[in-house]
Formats: structure tokens, C-alpha cells, sequence
């Protein structure tokens, strides 16, 4: 595992010790926590957003994406 | 945790059920765990087919809609005077067009993958992988 260094404001740090107490187990094991849980929250929304927005925004339209970006670019 | 770059392709293909990369596409922008980023040209190259080739234009606030989630994800990679550069290198290299280098060049070193469905210019020079081989 990678080791890093983290700046923090002294207040917050506390709030990490203590919740690290009061889960009977390191600072690390808790920062490692907060920040699984950031980024598994961040992609949640995002995929519950994008269904939402394919749901209502999808349609027929002929397929071929790839070709049709390049057939709408500007010529030389 | 990879990055996955995803180029304008991979958007369009998502929003056409007639593709054959709908599902994969849709797939990958609804559930993957990796981070998802773009380039800041698929924003112009959604908004242009959708316009010129679909003949939607209601179709284009919920394409720019998934790329600004991109956007607050992974980030959208800036057309920098260097990309450009790296892009025209790429694009010599490769024989391809510069747009679709600059994709390519856009992934950057590190661990990003670029996705797209793009068999002919990119999949194909194994520059990027389809949606459904993304993992």
C-alpha cells in the first residue's frame, strides 16, 4: 500500500482521531474509508443520473456513431 | 482504479438504440466503476451530429448533460497548445485525422484507457478499446 502525506486543518484531524477511536481502529484505516465512500457515493450519482437522462433522451437514429462524427467534421 | 477516456462516439452511440454499441455503451456510462473523463471536443462533435446528421436538435442538452457528469467525474482534458501538438504527432504517426489523435493524445501517460467505437481509426490501431472491452 501506498504511504502519502495529507494536510489537513487541526480540527478536522481531531474529528478523524476521534472517529478513529471510536471505531477501534487507525487514522488511516478511517481516511481510507471516507474516501472509498466519496468516491463510490460520486459514481452512484453519476450512473443514476446518465440512466435517467438515456431514459429520456435516447431514440432511433440509424447507428454508425463513429462514422457519423467523422462524416460531420469540418473538410480541409 | 483506471481513468477511461471516452470519445464523442461512445455518447452518441449510448443515446442511438440503433447502434450496435448502444448497450455496451450504456453499460459502461451507467455502471462502471472506473472514472470517467473526455476530451473538451466531444462536446462540439455530439452537438454536431446530432444537428447535422440526426436532424435532433432536442437531442443535444441531454448529450452535453452526460458529458458534464463526465465533466464533475474524471474531468474534461483541455485542447492545450501541447495536446495539439502531441496530437498532430500522433496524427502523422498513425495516419489518422487529428481529431481522433487528439483523443489519443489525451490519454497522456499513466494508467487512462481511451474507449471509443471507432473499429476503423482507433480500435482497430489498438489506440483505444470498444465500450463493451472496457471493463
Amino acid at each position: 500500500m501506498a504511504k502519502v502525506m495529507v494536510s489537513m486543518p487541526e480540527q478536522l484531524l481531531a474529528e478523524v482521531d476521534a472517529e478513529a477511536r471510536r471505531l477501534g481502529t487507525s487514522r488511516s484505516a478511517v481516511l481510507r474509508g471516507f474516501a472509498d465512500e466519496a468516491l463510490r457515493r460520486r459514481r452512484a450519482d453519476r450512473a443514476g443520473a446518465i440512466r435517467e437522462l438515456l431514459r429520456e433522451g435516447s431514440g432511433h437514429h440509424g447507428g454508425d456513431a463513429a462514422e457519423l462524427v467523422k462524416a460531420t467534421r469540418p473538410g480541409p | 482504479m483506471s481513468t477511461l477516456l471516452l470519445d464523442a462516439s461512445v455518447v452518441l452511440a449510448a443515446f442511438d438504440r440503433d447502434d450496435a454499441q448502444h448497450a455496451p455503451a450504456c453499460a459502461l456510462l451507467e455502471g462502471s466503476p472506473s472514472t470517467l473523463a473526455t476530451l473538451d471536443l466531444a462536446r462540439y462533435e455530439v452537438a454536431n451530429v446530432a444537428i447535422r446528421a440526426w436532424r435532433t436538435p432536442e437531442a443535444v442538452a441531454p448529450m452535453l448533460a452526460v458529458l458534464e457528469r463526465i465533466a464533475g467525474d474524471g474531468g474534461v482534458v483541455a485542447s492545450t497548445g501541447a495536446l495539439m501538438t502531441r496530437a498532430a504527432e500522433l496524427a502523422e504517426h498513425h495516419s489518422i485525422s487529428v481529431y481522433d489523435a487528439a483523443y489519443v493524445a489525451a490519454v497522456g501517460e499513466g494508467d487512462r484507457r481511451l474507449v471509443s467505437c471507432d473499429r476503423r481509426d482507433l480500435v482497430s490501431k489498438a489506440l483505444a478499446v470498444l465500450p463493451g472491452d472496457a471493463g
